[in-house]
């Protein structure tokens, strides 16, 4: 359940851009996710709504997009998305088989694992 | 007094930036990595199911490199100091790193591991990882080569459930092929799912009980 202590990372590192905007609140914040990592989006959300719970930044909601492998073949130079497991598997499983030659290719991107925006909205009491 | 302000959609603006959240365990690699060159030595991580043989390969390798080269063996549990009594018994310096809930080592474990053994006198350390099939995969160590064991004894279907582990292998062993015709579970079809998933990978077949393919292994990991 590594999740979790991404998660924790993840509020941790939005509370710290959040004191710097002490006017306004967090609303939501925007992560990417890379299809080659190991991260599931679903039970990073879960996370992060139940250790921001009680926190000022509880009501932020946590965005994430899963972004596409890449990948690099240096036997027939080709560059592209990669090829996907064919054999009926029930999860789209990215591989590094080149699919232009078959050999080996390499990951270029899918790795990320970024937050990569916080969306900011004007605190909603003020005393006048 | 109070006066409640709704926002209004133009009212909100984000704040772009890039931050990496698996950077900082990323750069704590990179620093244990620098520190084993410095000292001329090298890490291999091996990564698998409880139970697929990750202590008794690690044993084996331990008994046939000694005599040749300085080893030691970190060894991550979450409770139990099983293997690293086990692997003590060879007389190497072995250090247990107990993660208590962790579901994997991260490169801060293994900062504070190496601080423990006498690196000048060591050539190869062996870490072995938390037994687990996903989570290692996300926090390098500052090792030179991944290794993945996995055992007939787990079916048939290792490769296909958990990809994402051997897409970052350097290595990968399938182990207790002594039981494959037992288990009714066929080795080439392991290997075919793992080229498949990364045509070229190195696979070694081992019989870590009888002893077959851990030379292959041995010989594999010193020319690394």
């Amino acid at each position: 359940m590594h999740e979790f202590s991404i998660a924790t990372d993840v509020a941790a590192a939005v509370a710290e851009f959040a004191e710097e905007h002490p006017d306004e609140k967090v609303s939501r914040v925007h992560l990417q996710i890379g299809e080659l990592t190991c991260v599931g989006a679903e039970q990073l959300s879960f996370c992060y709504n139940a250790i921001i719970a009680e926190s000022p930044l509880a009501g932020s909601e946590l965005k994430v997009e899963i972004t596409r492998a890449h990948v690099e073949c240096r036997h027939c130079k080709y560059e592209g998305k990669p090829h996907y497991w064919d054999s009926g598997l029930a999860a789209l499983t990215p591989t590094l088989q080149c699919p232009k030659c078959g050999q080996a290719a390499e990951a270029i991107a899918g790795h990320e694992c970024a937050i990569r925006s916080i969306q900011f909205s004007p605190a909603r009491l003020q005393t006048a | 007094m109070l006066t409640k302000i709704e926002a209004s959609p133009a009212e909100t603006y984000d704040i772009e930036l890039e931050h990496s959240l698996l950077e900082a365990n990323a750069k704590i690699a990179k620093t244990n990595r620098e520190l084993l060159d410095k000292h001329g030595a090298a890490a291999i991580d091996f990564m698998g199911a409880i139970g697929s043989g990750k202590t008794t390969l690690i044993t084996r390798l331990v008994e046939k490199l000694k005599p040749r080269l300085g080893v030691a063996v970190f060894n991550g549990d979450a409770t139990t100091t099983t293997d690293a009594d086990a692997i003590a018994q060879q007389g190497v310096p072995v250090v247990q790193i107990s993660t208590v809930n962790g579901c994997h080592l991260d490169a801060n474990l293994v900062t504070k591991a190496l601080a423990k053994i006498p690196l000048k006198k060591t050539a190869l350390i062996f870490i072995e990882n938390v037994g687990n099939l996903i989570c290692p995969a996300e926090f390098p160590l500052g090792s030179k080569a991944r290794v993945v064991v996995i055992s007939v004894t787990e079916g048939p279907y290792m490769v296909k459930k958990h990809p994402h582990m051997f897409l970052g292998a350097d290595l990968v062993v399938i182990n207790k092929i002594d039981l494959a015709e037992t288990m009714g579970v066929r080795v080439v079809d392991l290997m075919s799912d793992l080229h498949t998933l990364k045509p070229g990978l190195r696979v070694f077949p081992t019989s870590c009980k009888t002893g077959e393919g851990v030379d292959e292994v041995a010989t594999a990991l010193l020319a690394n």
